[in-house]
């Protein structure tokens, strides 16, 4: 569908967002989603749903995405949430171990119980609460055993990036707060998944040339969002 | 006693799949005392206890300002009930006869006019009324006049000053009720009310607390005392309400009302007439929100029950922390944000207060998000306590389940929903279906956060004004009401987000004109949401409590089991890494029988306290109990939510006799009845059925068994030593014992269990324990495949084996076998302990070499079993029948001192061969220098055996010593894993339950009790070397009592015992080489062959009963011919008291007797003890 820009082609891609209570789930999709940061957001209900582009190349990425509630009575609302989502970003609090227990849940669960192929980030959010320069040589990824000193770090960049590896999940470390590698995650997901995935997986709801307008209006409609993130999202 | 019929009645309820459904209001068949509690909204410590038709007329001079007729008045025909502390007037059908059913009631369906469940009436706390009196009437009527404290209770100091101004400000509330019904039935109401009415007396000052919170007191003030400060309506009073008061015609509503309560009584003594109702449907105004909330919901009345409850608990839990409180703590920034008094402190603080006092008394519940934004809401109406008990009755009355652990009740109602948007709107859920969009995920914050975050805040209150009166069926009717006009819009939505945003476009444009370009100026008035109300209760007004009853029943299985099957395979995937070592259809299983167990436990506490608290008559209403009896009925089903998921001791012995046949008990405490009452679930549970099984602490199920080794288990398992176990600790546990299949970690696990201080060392108590412990596993039978020769027979055979008595060689052979190979066991452990000073290196040498090639001496073994002739290993057949023959004739001599010495020396030579045997397969063994080397050891061990001396082996040792036979091995390589049927069960493992149990009969006559009696007779006893008796004293049940109920093996022990003697005799005698042939021949004394040879020697058979027999007769004369010091006690000399009791009544004793019903056996074991008059009396004690 003709985008004003960019007479990409557009898919749209179903994510949804897991991981312990208070890690930052919604905070990582507001950032990405309004480029904006919020102390006190209201807890989410159930799921929270936003709509973000992120412009690739080749193609424009339409995320539907859909931020869980974290706390643990929710989980069994879960499924859901991820059925049939293609992406999940599964976020812990790098300042809290047993965050990152929670995370490894959710890869097995999704792994064992959402559609297959689907693309599962490991996030370690709050990024700006260690000691670490979450600005500038971002590419890097800073996993060059940076110094994790007398920072709030309480796992290590090591031990998860281990453990991604392990699962072959996409691993970022982020700071919601500063916005450090979000729209990373993002576009690292939207790369990852496959071309095939794209075309069927969502089926009418992707297809549907119909629905392009009234995906259209949703987007504007489903959250006050900040043109200029678009810019934030290419990459 | 306890009342047999009523626990059975009760029972059966439980098990009626229709009860329990912990959903409050949609039990199919609720008890009277629910439905009543429902329809006027009363604790759950009211029952109805007189119910009568009644004509209630409100008189003139109340109804009116006195413009009106005076001769009018109102009248309502209805029913007036009386509860312990209430009494109700409804015009609506009573809805709890006998015969009621939720669907012939149309009481909380609550007619869709608005009237709510309990109609027309009133519901006065009896403590409320001032006066009754009985008013003369011409019809030979029963007319009561009634007057309330309406209005004094505030200035009742006052009123004695001054009552004239106060007639004339305030106006009595009287209300007149002609009851109808026969006069006896008239004076018994007036009985029961006179009773209540004095009790209520109590009650007045908590009203006057309750009542002064009330915003209508001050409301209908004179206006000459309006100088005291309003109570406290919310933080609205503070930061305003939402929305604008011109608009929302706050003033003209307050005049409404005003009026009206002024004319109806106010707060608890209001009387619902149809403006009532009407005024609630127009919305109510900002200051009397919380008052009309909390009177329609009934949490009023909570209030009213515990006026401090709120500050009390506060108080008690100040300073304390909770998960709950930190959950709590993340979200009190984010409850309404937008609104003002939330983003101050004090807001913040009422909100924070409010959640925390509540997770304290509903810990089950605790904090669930979404609850932050309702209280959130509460608050900005009514002050902290009234908001306190709203939340309790939303919690367990108005949306039952929603905010639980598992939140069932808001994926229940999702389904319900569902349900109802196919039944009402088939072309929109055709088109969700098509387009596969969940509608749940749109209206599940709608429920659960009762359209408080859906809506703009002005109109989310309007929803719940109705919802307070008329309960949760406005949620359904709302939603659906939504879908229906969005209707259009969402048919071209094609997916989730295109739903939601539809939805959230219409949410913010509720208060626009819904027919914005109508001629009509009146149309054209009409809001969105105006057409919203009119939709929801005029065209769905067919969703009826009914109806929603019916879809929850219908949808309640799925949903739960769907929440279930979720929490298990997270439950399971989360259980770490030693769960890899048990297969998924094992961890399945195990999570089962462990909340299965947790479950059935859970329900019969619950029965048996409900059955004490009926007794003892003073339940005491708590607020956790304002559901009543629906609460807890399922309590303890995973997917309702919060169940215990610890285990204590005795859950686990329940839980082990679920799936392992040694850990049923032999010696069942309560007797067995009839069954009843099915529970399809438990199919495991069929073999033992008692009709007091619900009674029983054991339930339907087989009583397990209390085992020293049970408890070693437990603690071995409870890593954190608090007393109860997780699923993770029994899965870690288990994992270890059947994980591998490795029998050195098996026997590695066997010598920890019993490695009290975990220094590596096991000292003579300990090696006495594993034997018991041995004995006790074995004592049904060892299951596993036992040797290649037999595998088959062996678990097939066990089974037939007890069925049939041509089947019983196999397994018995193999249970006598295994007799004898224990009573190797400890031999052995004696002459290889150390002593305990690190002295004897040599030992640990020969142990190593004995243990590093255990597989090597595994085939050594499987080749001998492997011969045609299974249970006789090789040559030995003949020198083992010799020995027999021998052991036989010296029987008669008992010698009461046989010391320590020589049983030492006779076992040494056994292991010698033993040794050497592995040790020529293995390595390379210079037998002659090793028979030199053990006989150093078995002097040495001989000494150790001196109980002064303390000793102990070590892990290597016991593993030699269990590698030194093959049964015992094979024991720990299979038998001891696979006597845990995680998957099968006891059910299908042993289908034959029953008749084996005829074989236990003996077990069950004798039981713990024979252990118990023939330890004390052993503890008084004075004899040689240790014995399994010793341990027997030390610990419940005693060896010997285990001993004695070894199926089929009591003789067998008779026999062993007696040759070891005869053995150590000689071995003194000759004291070297000659010795050591026989000891070949010590360990084909578990072969078969022993059998016939044994019976030669005079024995009746290898029956049950004549085992029994032997036991019934074994501990006498040792009490009586051995005296004195209890340490000395010795293998030697109880098996010696085994034998003579066998000698005396093993000939008496019938094989068929013993196959027949327990008690006869018993009492012919004990008959065939005869000549010992002693043993007689020992066997009556055993019946007993």
């Amino acid at each position: 569908m003709a985008d004003a820009n960019a007479p990409k082609p557009s898919s749209s891609v179903k994510l949804v967002l897991l991981g312990e209570a208070a890690v930052g789930k919604s905070s990582l999709v507001l950032r990405f989603v309004n480029n904006d940061f919020q102390e006190n957001k209201e807890p989410t209900i159930g799921a929270a749903f936003l709509t973000q582009k992120c412009q690739l190349p080749t193609r424009t990425i339409k995320f539907e995405i859909w931020d869980t509630a974290g706390q643990e009575r929710f989980a069994s609302l879960a499924p859901m949430y991820y059925r049939n989502a293609q992406a999940a970003l599964v976020v812990y609090d790098l300042t809290k171990p047993t965050s990152l227990i929670k995370a490894k849940h959710w890869v097995a669960e999704l792994q064992r119980q959402a559609s297959p192929g689907i693309v599962i980030a490991l996030v370690g959010n709050k990024l700006d609460l260690t000691n670490e320069t979450s600005d500038g040589d971002a590419a890097g990824d800073d996993e060059a055993g940076s110094g994790e000193s007398d920072d709030a770090r309480k796992v290590s960049t090591e031990e998860a990036k281990t453990y991604a590896e392990e699962e072959s999940l996409l691993f970022f470390e982020t700071s919601a707060k500063t916005g450090h590698n979000v729209t990373e995650v993002f576009t690292a997901i939207a790369n990852a998944i496959p071309e095939t995935s794209l075309k069927s997986a969502r089926g009418p709801g992707a297809s549907n040339a119909a629905g392009r307008g009234a995906e259209e209006q949703r987007v504007q409609l489903g959250g006050p969002r900040n043109p200029d993130s678009k810019e934030g999202c290419a990459c | 006693m306890l009342n047999l019929s009523s626990f059975v009645q009760k029972a059966q309820q439980l098990l009626d799949p229709t009860q329990g459904l912990n959903l409050t209001e949609s039990d199919k068949n609720p008890s009277k005392a629910s439905l009543f509690q429902n329809q006027f909204r009363l604790p759950a410590s009211q029952h109805p206890l007189y119910e009568i038709t009644a004509e209630l007329t409100i008189p003139p001079s109340n109804a009116t300002q006195g413009d009106k007729d005076r001769e009018r008045g109102y009248h309502y025909v209805g029913k007036l009930h009386l509860s312990e502390a209430y009494l109700c007037f409804s015009t609506t059908a009573t809805s709890f006869l006998q015969s009621a059913s939720t669907s012939t009631s149309s009481a909380f369906t609550g007619q869709t006019q608005g009237s709510g469940p309990s109609g027309n009436g009133f519901t006065f706390p009896l403590c409320a009324i001032r006066r009754v009196e009985r008013l003369h009437s011409q019809n030979f009527q029963f007319a009561l006049a009634i007057t309330t404290w309406n209005g004094f209770t505030q200035d009742s100091t006052k009123d004695k000053k001054d009552p004239a101004k106060d007639r004339k400000d305030v106006r009595e509330q009287r209300i007149t009720i002609q009851l109808a019904g026969q006069r006896q039935a008239c004076e018994r109401f007036c009985d029961g009310l006179k009773k209540g009415l004095r009790a209520g007396v109590g009650s007045v000052q908590k009203l006057k607390k309750v009542v002064s919170e009330c915003y209508s007191e001050y409301l209908l003030r004179p206006e000459d005392r309006k100088n005291a400060s309003p109570p406290d309506a919310g933080l609205g009073m503070l930061f305003r309400y939402p929305g604008d008061p011109k608009k929302l015609r706050d003033r003209a509503k307050m005049r409404l009302w005003a009026e009206y309560l002024r004319d109806n009584g106010r707060n608890v003594t209001l009387i619902r007439q149809p403006t009532f109702h009407k005024l609630i449907r127009v919305g109510l105004p900002n200051r009397l929100r919380g008052e009309i909330w909390e009177l329609t919901s009934g949490s009023i009345y909570l209030r009213l029950e515990h006026p401090t409850l709120y500050e009390e608990t506060l108080a008690k839990h100040s300073g304390k922390e909770s998960l709950a409180i930190d959950e709590i703590e993340k979200d009190l920034n984010r409850s309404l944000p937008e609104y003002p008094g939330f983003q101050s402190e004090d807001g913040i603080g009422r909100l924070r207060r409010v959640l925390t006092a509540y997770s304290w008394v509903n810990a089950d519940v605790g904090y669930c998000q979404a609850m932050n934004i309702v209280v959130a809401a509460l608050l900005i109406y009514m002050n902290e306590a009234q908001a306190f008990f709203l939340l309790s009755a939303l919690c367990d009355r108005l949306v039952p389940g929603y905010y639980s652990t598992t939140m069932y009740g808001t994926l229940l109602d999702q389904k319900v929903f569902e349900g109802l948007v196919e039944k009402t709107m088939p072309v929109l859920w055709e088109h969700l279906a098509k387009n596969d969009v969940q509608l749940s995920v749109v209206s599940l914050p709608w429920f659960l956060s009762l359209y408080v975050n859906s809506m703009p805040l002005v109109f989310a209150f309007r929803v719940l004004d109705v919802f307070f009166v008329e309960g949760p069926k406005v949620l359904f009717q709302v939603g659906l009401a939504i879908l229906r006009i969005n209707g259009e819009e969402l048919l071209d939505a094609a997916d989730d987000g295109a739903f939601i945003s539809v939805l959230k476009s219409y949410f913010a444009r509720l208060d626009e004109s819904a027919h914005p370009k109508s001629e009509n100026p009146k149309l054209r008035a009409v809001t969105r949401f105006q057409e919203l109300m009119v939709v929801a209760f005029k065209e769905f007004s067919g969703v009826t409590h009914n109806s929603i009853t019916e879809l929850r029943l219908k949808n309640k299985d799925a949903v739960l089991n769907n929440i279930e099957n979720f929490t298990k395979r997270t439950a399971i995937r989360n259980l770490g890494p030693d769960s890899k070592q048990l297969s998924p259809d094992e961890l399945g299983a195990l999570y089962d029988r462990f909340y299965t167990v947790l479950f059935d436990r859970q329900q019969r506490d619950h029965i048996i306290k409900e059955e004490q608290a009926r007794r003892s008559k003073n339940s005491r209403p708590r607020l956790a109990e304002v559901s009543g009896d629906n609460h807890g009925v399922e309590k303890g089903r995973v997917g309702l939510g919060p169940s215990t998921s610890l285990m204590d001791y005795d859950a686990f012995r329940e839980f082990l006799a679920g799936m392992s046949k040694w850990a049923v008990s032999d010696a069942p405490s309560t007797p067995r009845r009839d069954n009843f009452g099915e529970k399809d679930k438990s199919s495991y549970f069929n073999s033992f059925r008692r009709s007091d099984g619900v009674l029983s602490p054991w339930g339907a199920g087989p009583e397990p068994a209390d085992h020293e080794f049970l408890q070693r288990l437990f603690r071995k398992w409870d890593v954190d030593s608090n007393g109860t176990l997780t699923l993770q600790n029994v899965v870690t546990g288990l994992a270890r014992i059947k994980g591998k299949r490795d029998i050195m970690g098996a026997i590695n696990y066997f010598f920890e269990l019993h490695d009290d201080d975990g220094d590596g060392k096991v000292d003579r108590e300990g090696i006495l324990r594993m034997s018991e412990a041995l004995l006790f596993l074995s004592r049904r039978g060892l299951e596993g495949s036992l040797s290649p020769a037999n595998s088959d027979t062996v678990l097939n055979g066990f089974a037939d084996g007890m069925t049939s008595p041509q089947g019983l060689a196999p397994g018995g052979s193999i249970n006598e076998r295994f007799l004898g190979s224990v009573s190797a066991f400890i031999r052995r452990c004696f002459e290889y302990a150390d002593p305990d000073h690190p002295k004897n290196r040599r030992t640990d040498h020969v142990e190593e070499t004995a243990s590093k090639e255990p597989s090597q001496d595994l085939i050594d073994v499987d080749s001998q079993l492997a011969d045609p002739d299974a249970f006789a290993i090789g040559d030995d057949d003949e020198d083992d029948e010799d020995d027999l023959l021998a052991m036989n004739s010296p029987a008669s001599s008992p010698k009461p001192k046989p010391a320590q010495k020589p049983n030492a020396s006779n076992s040494q030579p056994t292991l010698d061969r033993k040794q050497s045997s592995s040790a020529s397969v293995t390595s390379s063994g210079e037998p002659s220098d090793r028979r030199r080397a053990s006989k150093v050891q078995s002097e040495k061990a001989n000494i150790a055996l001196d109980p002064s001396n303390p000793l102990h082996i070590t892990l290597p040792t016991f593993r030699m010593v269990v590698l030194a036979d093959e049964l015992l091995e094979q024991f720990f390589e299979s038998s001891f894993p696979a006597s845990f049927h995680i998957c099968d069960g006891l059910g299908s493992a042993v289908p034959t339950m029953p008749s084996s149990s005829s074989s236990l009969t003996t077990f069950s006559s004798l039981g713990i009790g024979a252990g118990r009696a023939a330890a004390a007779a052993l503890g008084v006893q004075g004899s040689g070397a240790p014995v399994p008796g010793a341990a027997g004293t030390a610990s419940r049940g005693g060896l010997r009592g285990v001993l004695d109920n070894i199926v089929t093996d009591g003789m067998r022990v008779a026999a062993e015992v007696r040759r070891r003697m005869e053995d150590a005799q000689r071995e003194l005698e000759k004291n070297a080489v000659p010795g050591q042939q026989r000891g070949d021949e010590d360990d084909d004394e578990d072969d078969q062959d022993d059998v016939p040879g044994f019976e030669r020697g005079g024995a009746g058979g290898p029956a049950a009963g004549t085992a029994s027999g032997t036991a019934a007769g074994k501990g006498v004369p040792g009490s009586q011919a051995y005296g004195g010091d209890a340490e000395m006690r010795s293998v030697l000399s109880s098996d010696r008291d085994l034998l003579e009791g066998a000698d005396a009544e093993a000939g008496t004793s019938s094989r068929e007797s013993s196959d027949g019903n327990g008690n006869v056996s018993a009492r012919g074991e004990a008959s065939g003890g005869a000549g010992n008059a002693a043993a007689k009396v020992v066997g009556v004690e055993f019946e007993g």
